[in-house]
């Protein structure tokens, strides 16, 4: 019996092998430097202009006005809001993926449009979609008001926008994911007697942790970052349903520009954590993707 | 441990998978369920394992004269070995053999070192001991499907159910883990059944061959006996190549193209148009016609490298024939495309022809 050990370098055939489709030198070259010019102009020259202002009058001033009870309301807020929604997102995307990749059921592909309704409606439509149906002159508006539950204007009007806006990223990841790897290793966990949470435990959750955490990430930062329906649900209420974009709009009209970039780095912090984080999550995925494209071929 | 699955229905859709199909697999045996795609073997067997539900009106399963129809897969206690292996890809070796084992509920669940010793002997019994560690896709494709087994045996199945064993190997490794199952079959002896479309794997492999078209049993038995005597134009064609002849039986005798041939099981018929196949290493070739009546053809292709050559005919008749013959008496006759060739038929097999249109 062969025992040769299946471990072929994935990549073997290299891109820049293929003489049919290289273009000559310079439209490479020209193709190449406009993309870095692009990404030079429109990326990286604001990203260093919102540190510089940040850091314009000294780091001193950079903390304090991080430290100022506005700041540090619309942190703790946003922290607040992304840790109640990233969770519930991840919960539904990982139910609503298991649903769409492992069983067959009427209404799939309507649930997979709906799914995707978040990404193609502007979020400040989306934020006044629910004013006017929470709303005090909204369509529920009344029967909440009979409860004594307000949503328009609190936080948990935030975190509903939010929610909303945030929640196609981990199914949208997970669903090719699932779907590419089939059901048959459930089964087979089925057939050796596992039952239902161990089976999602032990043998589905780990084949798709890598790609649960890349959306659990896009999720968050987005979760963090959203302005346009937050900023229609909010009302604006100092301390109280102001999250970072908003104080940073906020600091911005009250011509505190200081302030309005200290907390506009804290924002583009995070969002160059996502993308590092994004990126190492790729190679992982990638390397995954590959062990079992190997798997499947053989040898 | 027996296996019976009685008036077995299962439609998807509009597509009737299987049709009141029966089946029994005596304690120990090894049995293949042998057919064309979508002849409804592969939905057998997963109705005997309980992934899949039989349609209403089916009759019981039954694993040793008890009744299993209504218990879920996991507490059916078979083996399955999937197509596709299915081992679970982020899992060593050990782990994904030791599987079964470490679900079970406490109170059944053997201790560390019993599941380790086990899974030791398991892997010792597959020949991969010494990959205990690997993950599935640093294994070539014959050990994953050894892993596939040792994991479906860990957890001491009832029954063995293997979906394509196969069917995912290149032709060398195929055959020789096909001898090797054998040889585990043998010792270990653990009811057995195997979906294959590859005649020779069933009748190499198997105790009793289950020949299935359809969603339909054409026919059961030993793989002697479904080779030699079809009970079907089905099995005859599927098993093995055939030569085809329309012909009538008169007498006695079929008479087809320029021959006649003794056929006392149809003695009674009276010119009835019947269907005559004769396998290609079933006619006798000469160079010279010798008397008795025999099958004139021009030989149009010669296939001599292999255990047999094959010729590739015209007979006089128009029909375009197969014939296999030992290469000794191929170099004897000294045949060469063109030449002409005298065939008398050793064996027929005559099925009545259906006028079902």
């Amino acid at each position: 019996m062969s025992d040769a050990i299946a471990k072929k370098t994935p990549k073997a055939a290299s891109s820049h092998g293929n003489l049919a489709i290289a273009e000559s030198g310079w439209v490479r070259y020209l193709l190449i430097g406009t993309t870095l010019a692009f990404l030079a102009f429109f990326l990286l020259v604001p990203l260093a202009a919102v540190f510089a202002q940040a850091f314009d009058k000294g780091l001193g001033v950079y903390f304090s006005s991080i430290v100022e009870s506005n700041s540090l309301a619309a942190i703790r807020l946003t922290l607040f809001v992304a840790a109640i929604v990233v969770p519930l997102n991840t919960l539904f995307g990982v139910a609503a993926a298991w649903a769409i990749s492992k069983f067959e059921f009427w209404g799939k592909s309507l649930l997979i449009t709906l799914i995707d309704l978040p990404y193609s409606v502007s979020p400040v439509i989306s934020g006044l979609v629910f004013v006017m149906l929470f709303g005090r002159q909204g369509w529920l508006g009344p029967t909440l008001d009979e409860y004594d539950i307000r949503l328009i204007f609190t936080v948990s009007g935030v975190v509903l926008a939010t929610l909303f806006v945030t929640f196609p990223f981990v199914a949208r990841e997970l669903i090719p994911l699932m779907q590419s790897q089939g059901s048959e290793e459930e089964e087979a966990a089925r057939v050796l007697g596992a039952g239902g949470w161990k089976i999602f435990w032990r043998v589905t959750l780990p084949n798709i942790k890598w790609g649960l955490l890349y959306g659990v990430i896009l999720c968050n930062a987005r979760a963090m970052g959203e302005f346009g329906a937050v900023s229609v649900v909010s009302g604006h209420i100092r301390g109280q349903t102001i999250t970072m974009p908003l104080q940073v709009q906020i600091y911005y009209d009250e011509y505190n520009a200081t302030a309005a970039f200290a907390l506009a780095s804290l924002l583009a912090g995070l969002a160059i954590v996502t993308l590092i984080l994004k990126t190492l999550l790729e190679w992982k995925v990638a390397d995954h993707k590959t062990a079992e494209a190997q798997a499947y071929i053989g040898d | 441990m027996s296996i019976e699955a009685l008036n077995i229905s299962k439609s998807f859709g509009d597509f009737c998978a299987l049709d009141d199909v029966s089946l029994a697999v005596k304690s120990g045996e090894l049995v293949a369920l042998l057919g064309p795609s979508g002849s409804g073997k592969t939905t057998l067997l997963r109705i005997i394992a309980g992934l899949e539900q039989p349609d209403r009106g089916s009759g019981p399963i039954r694993f040793h004269e008890e009744d299993v129809a209504l218990r879920r897969v996991g507490d059916r206690e078979v083996g399955f070995v999937f197509q596709h292996y299915a081992l679970f890809r982020h899992m060593t070796v050990f782990e994904n053999v030791a599987f079964g084992l470490r679900v079970r509920p406490k109170n059944s669940r053997p201790s560390k070192a019993t599941i380790n010793h086990r899974v030791r002997q398991l892997l010792e019994l597959v020949q991969l001991d010494t990959m205990a560690t690997r993950y599935p896709h640093q294994l070539s494709g014959g050990q994953r499907q050894r892993v596939a087994l040792a994991r479906a045996l860990a957890i001491e199945p009832k029954v063995l159910l293997l979906d394509e064993p196969f069917g995912a190997l290149d032709a060398k490794v195929r055959q020789e883990l096909r001898r090797w199952l054998r040889r585990l079959h043998d010792e270990i002896h653990v009811t057995s059944v195997f979906v294959t479309h590859d005649q020779e794997e069933a009748l190499e492999l198997a105790d009793r061959v289950v020949v299935m078209n359809e969603g339909r049993i054409e026919q059961i038995g030993p793989p002697d006996e479904v080779f030699h005597n079809p009970k079907t134009e089905f099995v005859m064609n599927f098993l093995g190549q055939v030569n085809f002849f329309g012909g009538r039986v008169e007498g006695g005798k079929v008479h087809f193209s320029t021959v006649a041939y003794d056929v006392p099981a149809h003695a009674q018929m009276q010119d009835q148009p019947v269907k005559v196949f004769v396998r290609p290493h079933e006619f006798d070739v000469s160079t010279h016609a010798d008397g008795h009546a025999a099958l004139r053809a021009t030989v149009s292709r010669i296939h001599s490298a292999g255990p047999n050559a094959r010729l590739q005919l015209i007979a006089e008749s128009g029909e375009s024939l197969s014939v296999e013959l030992p290469q000794e008496r191929f170099r004897e006759l000294n045949i060469h495309p063109g030449g002409q060739v005298y065939l008398t038929p050793r064996d027929v097999k005559v099925f009545v022809a259906d006028y079902v249109i």
